[in-house]
């Protein structure tokens, strides 16, 4: 019975991808040559990606794309009336230097891209867990220095206010597409290999 | 003249002065902005005066801490663009790691639709200059490139010699840009990963 189960679903879902398959070839009809060279090169590759994958796109809570613990943040917001100039200004002074980042601890990676003429703010991360905790982790660790960074948008209502996290969904676009290399290392588990790897060394020159 | 380096009063006054410009420049900042960078003040000031990892350039365009660069591109989506990217990335459950995972050198992804679909932000996360990763994709990955890529209003072709420049084209080089362990790369992570495993087995063996 449960045999049988499997099998049908197994079955259900070869032919969605098969379904799906058809469906990208039809979309892809009207694209230059090179583009439709490249789908039937790599169909067989896509069907086996698409019935078997390795790990799945799931929601970061709120809102956002995650794969295994790594989620992503992606926020577009308009910068206010001088709002760029200040940015600019505070990433210089920092010259790459986050150590309040470091000190929050669950943060892979972080972007700043200025859009459209210094009119638009890009913020881009890559971060632990679900999106509810990393928020409040923010507030509860480096509530000043996110004020600072963030009054260069339009409208942030400040960290402290009870409609930030209601301001920061509105303006997060969630990724249709996420990918991750490492889907099951945190950055606290990233950096205890990291430590590891050291030891190991040390030991084997010790015993070398 | 054989080497700029500051002296540490030199270094202090040139600080001091952007502390200064920098707070000219808070000064129509809303008031949480105003009163959140006296607060943080005392703490970037030990920040910025610390020797910070630089920011260096990734090569043709985009930043680079320590091994990982950024790569940030935005381009116009041609007509029906949106709708076979969608399609294409749903097939694969938003997870692109059968061709990523071959090019070796990715730690982060992501494809977002913006705009009211007319825009698309592809943004990474990678090893190393912006030239060899970029030969890499072609390399590895060509047919994937072509495939997501023909979504994009004017790309050439993977194989086209204007490929890179459209891309160059595109980028807009971060002006924050932070990761959490700078040092490593994707095949360290890896190295590191079998490592603390050995370290695991072994330490149960013994115990």
């Amino acid at each position: 019975m449960a045999t049988q189960t499997a099998t049908a679903n197994r079955s259900k879902q070869d032919l969605t991808v098969e379904q799906k398959i058809q469906e990208l070839r039809k979309l892809y009809a009207d694209t230059p040559q090179f583009a439709k060279t490249a789908l039937e090169n790599t169909l067989k590759d896509l069907t086996s990606a698409a019935s078997q994958p390795r790990s799945r796109m799931a929601s970061a809570g709120r809102t956002g794309s995650r794969q295994g613990t790594v989620s992503e943040l992606t926020v577009i917001a308009p910068f206010a009336s001088g709002g760029a100039a200040r940015l600019r200004a505070l990433l210089q002074l920092r010259n790459g230097n986050f150590d309040d980042t470091d000190r929050v601890g669950t943060v892979h990676d972080m972007r700043f891209v200025f859009l459209d003429n210094d009119t638009k703010l890009l913020f881009a991360t890559a971060y632990d867990g679900d999106w509810d905790v990393y928020i409040e982790d923010f507030v509860a660790k480096i509530p000043n220095e996110m004020d600072v960074l963030f009054s260069c948008w339009e409208g942030w209502p400040g960290i402290h206010s009870p409609e930030v996290k209601d301001w920061i969904a509105k303006h997060q676009v969630t990724a249709e597409g996420w990918y991750v290399a490492n889907p099951n290392l945190s950055v606290a588990e990233t950096r205890r290999l990291g430590k590891v790897g050291k030891a190991v060394e040390e030991f084997l020159d010790k015993v070398g | 003249m054989a080497t700029q380096t500051l002296t540490k009063p030199q270094q202090d006054q040139a600080f001091e002065k952007k502390i200064q410009q920098f707070r000219e420049l808070f000064a129509d900042a809303p008031e949480i902005g105003k009163k959140a960078i006296e607060n943080a003040l005392h703490e970037l000031k030990s920040q910025a005066s610390d020797p910070p990892p630089q920011v260096e350039s990734a090569g043709r365009v985009g930043a680079r801490l320590g091994k990982v660069s950024e790569l940030t591109i935005i381009v116009p989506l041609a007509p029906g663009g949106a709708k076979r990217l969608r399609a294409f990335l749903r097939l694969l459950g938003g997870n692109l790691s059968q061709g990523a995972d071959k090019v070796g050198t990715l730690h982060t992804m992501r494809f977002v639709f913006f705009d009211n679909d007319t825009r698309l932000l592809f943004a990474t996360a990678y090893d190393g200059d912006w030239d060899t990763y970029i030969d890499d994709f072609v390399a590895k990955i060509p047919d994937y490139l072509d495939i997501i890529d023909s979504a994009w209003d004017g790309w050439p072709g993977i194989r086209h010699p204007g490929a890179k420049d459209y891309l160059a084209k595109h980028q807009i080089t971060a002006e924050g840009w932070y990761v959490a362990y700078p040092d490593l790369t994707v095949a360290e992570i890896l190295r590191l990963q079998r490592i603390g495993k050995a370290v695991d087995d072994f330490l149960d063996k013994v115990a």
